[in-house]
């Protein structure tokens, strides 16, 4: 059994509680024991970093220290937010030792901070530490016939040289975890755009295009589903779906699902474990594909590959 | 008893501001040696000069130390003044208080002041040991070697070969023209690339003073200015060209196709080929890596049809070796690959082309027929958007400098576009638009006004995929807007890089290159066409990226000055070098071991005087001896001594500190 230090984040108790709830029934499947940071903070968020610069290292530093203390190898974190300030933190603290001590030794009571954690998005935990072949040998109802858009959001993979994970531009661990799980992850351009991200409280409309430009890609790209592994992501995509339809004119249709509510179900949870109740954009007629034959756009590439080799050696 | 003569320079304020002149004078009076100590604002000015010669004349000087800057800017200088009143150069010495001590001890006027009168003291000490020297002759192999058979390669073997000296021109693809050679019409004036660039080639290919080696490299060099000995491969071609006619039988029959290099892969060529119908030389090669009959003894295809039998699959590498005095180093460039733009989409959408890619597509006799298509669906695109910087000016993906040549070949590109598909529309993202040369403003402004291209300032951030379009969204910086623009087709100016052989082939030769893998002049604004190693040159892109004109150009002062190096039967050469004493060489030959030149030899002398027998000891090679001082250093019988740095000399500076 392996031992994960977990940050759930704000939302997890709130508007993200099936991707908590996902996240936790997928880590029993791949027998990981999740030990929730006792007494965690905020990470601070979007707000803190605009503010004061030491409030947004000391709220994350604060974590970090709890975390080092229950002495696992590895923290994972489910927002892309979080991840982001938290590890950015990491980063900062780890090349400014005096900084890091004074904060330290000023603000935080809970002990020092040694900077031993690794931090990771459940995603990228998923993706290096479990594997995909791992991965795959639990799936007992493949998703072959859906397919899926796979939505990154800004932050999980970026800056570079913060996250050190998969490439900032056109990443693919959630595409290939979604084809471990039989699922068929489309070609998607805007995988990484951003959504407008807590605009969504303070200027709305400014997310309504963001959100909509994606939704209208991904729509093109002939996906069921968009999948997404940040709580603000599918808040914007799904929540305001209903608004951008009315103020374009289009129609979409298109649930926003998290990575781990679709490992659930390629496991065997029964559907009402998703909690698809909590989704504004219907996820029930998406799911239908599910066993469907896709034509096999591939299957006719590769014929005509072997076409094009027999006749260059004649 | 010597009479030295100390001169001290103030060199205006360089010397003068931290270093008290007239104290350290003083201090040079109380040498009993120094018959004559005296300052002046400039020494190597010519009433400096003046003050010097008329100085050792005066007084029967019999050696002159100088006080001033670093003997690398002025030794030359001075020795001629001493030569000039009659002296034998080499009874100069140089303490060189500027480099050695002004400028590095400004906060210390005090230690600098000290530190210049002990750098005389031991100038002094040491030119009393001085002793008359004089330069070497050595002969001069009068042939030249010019790497890469690109536009540069070619100007400066036809200039030099013009000049009645024997070149050997080493190209390592299978015909000489370069890139030049892909390029439809070229800016500022829209000449076709091929038509004045082919008569060129076959000029090189008749030329009575060429000796013309394709499908080779180089793979030694050894030796010095004047005197190299190079190793050359030549390629199995597997075609015997002294016997092949080029009639292309063998290309028509061979079954097997292979993507097209100098189409940008954009069409097939077979195995057995020729790079393009003009080539030079125009006979084919077998390329090893595809022909199934050298890689599985199936085939045999084009042996079967060649006339002439000139197909020989049994042939191998062969190594030949060249004696020459001088070397072209005229490798050209590469082009960066755009990879790294994920977020356009590079590798995924065939409708992203290169900009190199774009000009085999319009040159007339390209896989295309000079028509524009796209690699989706070869439709002639209508809407094309040109992004230049690419990898570029890009510290984040690419690399820090300007590629110079992009700003004007997209303008080319709109204008070529517009010629080709005259209802199509050009739309360019640029960050600046550098068009510094002759003629070249003007040909932007043509590109505008002509084809009413687009010219739209501002990166490009992202590109997706609309049906069969692509969608390129950027930013319009004037308008402060984020634009978005429906494009058939893509073209990216992709960033000149170094080939990527170039650091292994400078430090075969010997010569120093830059971060980015070019090869390094010795000045960039004075000596912008030798390298820092003696009798090697450079010309084109090999040194950094640039235009036709300017690489023609460079070639061409590349050969003036492989001509000036040649223009006497024999080479003066600096006398300060090694000698070694053969009645003390013991003969373990350990100089030979660190010798970097390899100028030490063996030699057999007789064991003693009148004695039959022999032994064997190590002997210098004067013309190749560089005076490095390795060998004095290693020897322990101490039978090498350093002209201009014996050991009374040195023992001599020690002294007097
Ligand atoms: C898309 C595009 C369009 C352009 N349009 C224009 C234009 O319109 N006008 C203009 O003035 N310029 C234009 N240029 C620039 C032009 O191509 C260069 O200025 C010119 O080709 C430089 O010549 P070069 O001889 O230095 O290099 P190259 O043309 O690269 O030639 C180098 C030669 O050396 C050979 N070589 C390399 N390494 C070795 C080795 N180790 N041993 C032996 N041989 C070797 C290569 O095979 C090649 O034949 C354009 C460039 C591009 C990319
Ligand atoms: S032997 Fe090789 S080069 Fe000749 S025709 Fe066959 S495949 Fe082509
Ligand atoms: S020449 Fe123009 S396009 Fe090329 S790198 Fe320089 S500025 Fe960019």
């Amino acid at each position: 059994m392996n031992k994960l230090t977990y940050f759930p984040g704000c939302s997890a108790h709130g508007t993200s509680e099936e991707f908590d709830h996902t996240l936790k029934l997928v880590m029993q499947t791949l027998d990981v024991q999740m030990e929730e940071i006792p007494d965690w903070n905020c990470c601070g968020a979007t707000s803190a970093h605009v503010m004061t610069e030491n409030l947004a290292l000391a709220l994350p530093m604060r974590n970090l220290v709890l975390a080092e203390r229950l002495e696992n190898k590895t923290m994972g974190i489910a927002c892309a937010s979080c991840y982001s300030r938290m590890k950015g933190t990491k980063k900062h603290l780890d090349e400014n030792p005096e900084l890091a001590r004074r904060i330290n030794t000023t603000v935080i009571d809970e002990g020092e901070y040694k900077g031993t954690i690794d931090i990771k998005s459940m995603l990228q935990y998923c993706y290096e530490e479990i594997g995909l072949e791992t991965i795959k040998s639990k799936v007992t109802k493949s998703l072959s016939g859906l397919k899926v858009a796979c939505y990154y959001g800004c932050l999980l993979t970026r800056p570079k040289d913060i996250t050190l994970f998969d490439s900032p531009e056109y990443p693919m661990s959630m595409d290939l975890l979604m084809e471990a799980l039989g699922a068929k992850a489309m070609e998607f351009d805007f995988k990484t755009e951003c959504c407008g991200a807590s605009f969504s409280i303070s200027n709305t409309e400014v997310v309504e295009s963001l959100s909509g430009k994606i939704l209208e890609v991904a729509k093109e790209s002939g996906a069921h589903l968009i999948v997404v592994a940040c709580p603000l992501c599918q808040s914007n995509l799904d929540m305001r779906q209903p608004d951008i339809e009315k103020h374009t004119g289009r129609k979409f249709d298109l649930p926003v699902m998290y990575f781990t509510q679709l490992m659930a179900l390629a496991f065997g949870y029964p559907e009402k474990e998703l909690k698809l109740p909590k989704h504004i954009v219907s996820v029930e007629a998406a799911l239908k594909h599910i066993g469907e034959a896709i034509p096999e756009p591939e299957k006719v590439k590769k014929i005509k590959k072997a076409v094009e080799a027999e006749s260059e050696v004649e | 008893m010597a009479r030295v003569g100390v001169f001290v320079c103030f060199c205006g304020a360089n010397i003068a501001g931290v270093i008290d002149v007239p104290a350290v004078v003083q201090e040079a009076k109380k040498i009993k040696e120094v018959k004559i100590s005296i300052e002046y604002k400039y020494l190597c000015s010519d009433p400096g000069q003046q003050i010097i010669r008329e100085a050792i004349v005066q007084n029967r000087l019999t050696s002159v130390v100088v006080a001033a800057c670093s003997p690398r800017m002025h030794e030359k200088t001075f020795r001629k003044a001493l030569l000039d009143a009659g002296m034998n150069p080499y009874l100069l010495e140089i303490a060189n208080i500027r480099e050695h001590s002004s400028w590095v001890h400004q906060k210390d006027k005090k230690a600098a002041t000290e530190k210049a009168s002990d750098l005389i003291r031991m100038a002094v000490a040491k030119s009393i040991a001085n002793e008359q020297l004089h330069e070497i002759s050595v002969p001069v192999t009068k042939r030249a070697l010019v790497i890469g058979g690109g536009i540069a390669g070619i100007q400066a073997a036809l200039d030099i070969a013009d000049a009645r000296i024997p070149v050997t021109l080493v190209e390592k693809s299978p015909s000489i023209g370069g890139r030049m050679a892909q390029l439809d019409e070229t800016f500022p004036t829209l000449d076709c690339s091929q038509c004045i660039l082919t008569p060129k080639m076959v000029d090189v290919a008749s030329h009575p003073y060429i000796e013309l080696i394709p499908y080779s490299e180089v793979i030694e060099l050894q030796g010095y200015v004047g005197n190299y000995k190079a190793k050359i491969k030549k390629k199995a071609s597997y075609v015997d060209f002294s016997s092949c006619t080029g009639c292309g039988a063998c290309t028509q029959k061979c079954p097997v196709k292979v993507p097209n290099e100098f189409n940008m892969n954009i069409d097939k060529r077979k195995a057995i080929y020729t790079p393009f119908p003009q080539a030079v030389p125009n006979k084919p090669v077998i390329d090893a890596e595809h022909c199934t009959m050298l890689l599985k003894g199936k085939c045999g295809i084009c042996a079967k049809v060649c006339e002439k039998g000139s197909i020989n699959f049994k042939m191998v590498d062969e190594v030949i070796e060249r004696e020459i005095g001088a070397v072209v180093i005229a490798t050209g460039y590469d082009l960066w690959d755009p990879k790294p733009y994920e977020e356009y989409g590079v590798g995924r959408y065939k409708d992203i082309i290169t900009s190199l890619e774009f000009e085999r597509m319009v040159s007339a006799s390209g896989p295309t027929n000079g028509v524009p298509v796209r690699p989706s669906d070869g439709k002639v695109p209508k809407n094309v958007v040109f992004i230049k910087c690419i990898g570029s000016r890009d510290e984040a993906k690419g690399i820090e400098y300007c590629s110079k040549i992009c700003c004007m070949y997209t303008a080319k590109h709109a204008i070529l576009l517009h010629h080709k598909v005259p209802d199509s529309h050009a739309y360019i993202f640029y960050m600046d638009i550098r068009a510094a040369g002759k003629g070249y403003e003007e040909f932007v402004k043509r590109a505008q006004v002509e084809t009413a291209a687009t010219y739209l300032r501002g990166r490009v951030s992202k590109i997706y995929k609309k049906g069969d379009k692509l969608m390129v969204r950027g930013e319009d910086a004037q308008i402060g807007q984020v634009v978005e623009v429906e494009a058939d087709l893509v073209v990216l100016a992709t960033a000149v890089i170094a080939p990527k052989d170039n650091p292994a082939l400078a430090r075969l030769l010997g010569v120093s290159y830059d971060k980015y893998g070019y090869i390094s002049e010795a000045h960039p604004k004075l000596r912008p066409v030798e390298t820092a190693k003696a009798g090697i040159f450079l010309a084109g892109c090999t040194q950094a990226p640039k235009d036709i004109p300017d690489t023609v150009a460079q070639a061409s002062a590349c050969a003036a000055k492989v001509c000036g190096l040649f223009a006497g039967d024999t080479m003066k050469k600096d006398p300060m070098i090694s000698t070694i004493n053969n009645e003390f060489c013991s003969g373990c030959l350990n100089c030979i071991k660190v010798c970097p030149y390899q100028a030490i030899v063996t030699e057999e002398i007789p064991l003693g005087h009148g004695s039959k027998e022999i032994r064997t000891v190590a002997k210098i090679n004067e013309g190749v001896c560089q005076g490095c001082g390795s060998c004095v250093a290693i020897c322990r019988s101490m039978a090498i001594s350093l002209a201009g740095f014996t050991d009374p000399q040195i023992i001599n500076e020690i002294v007097a500190i």
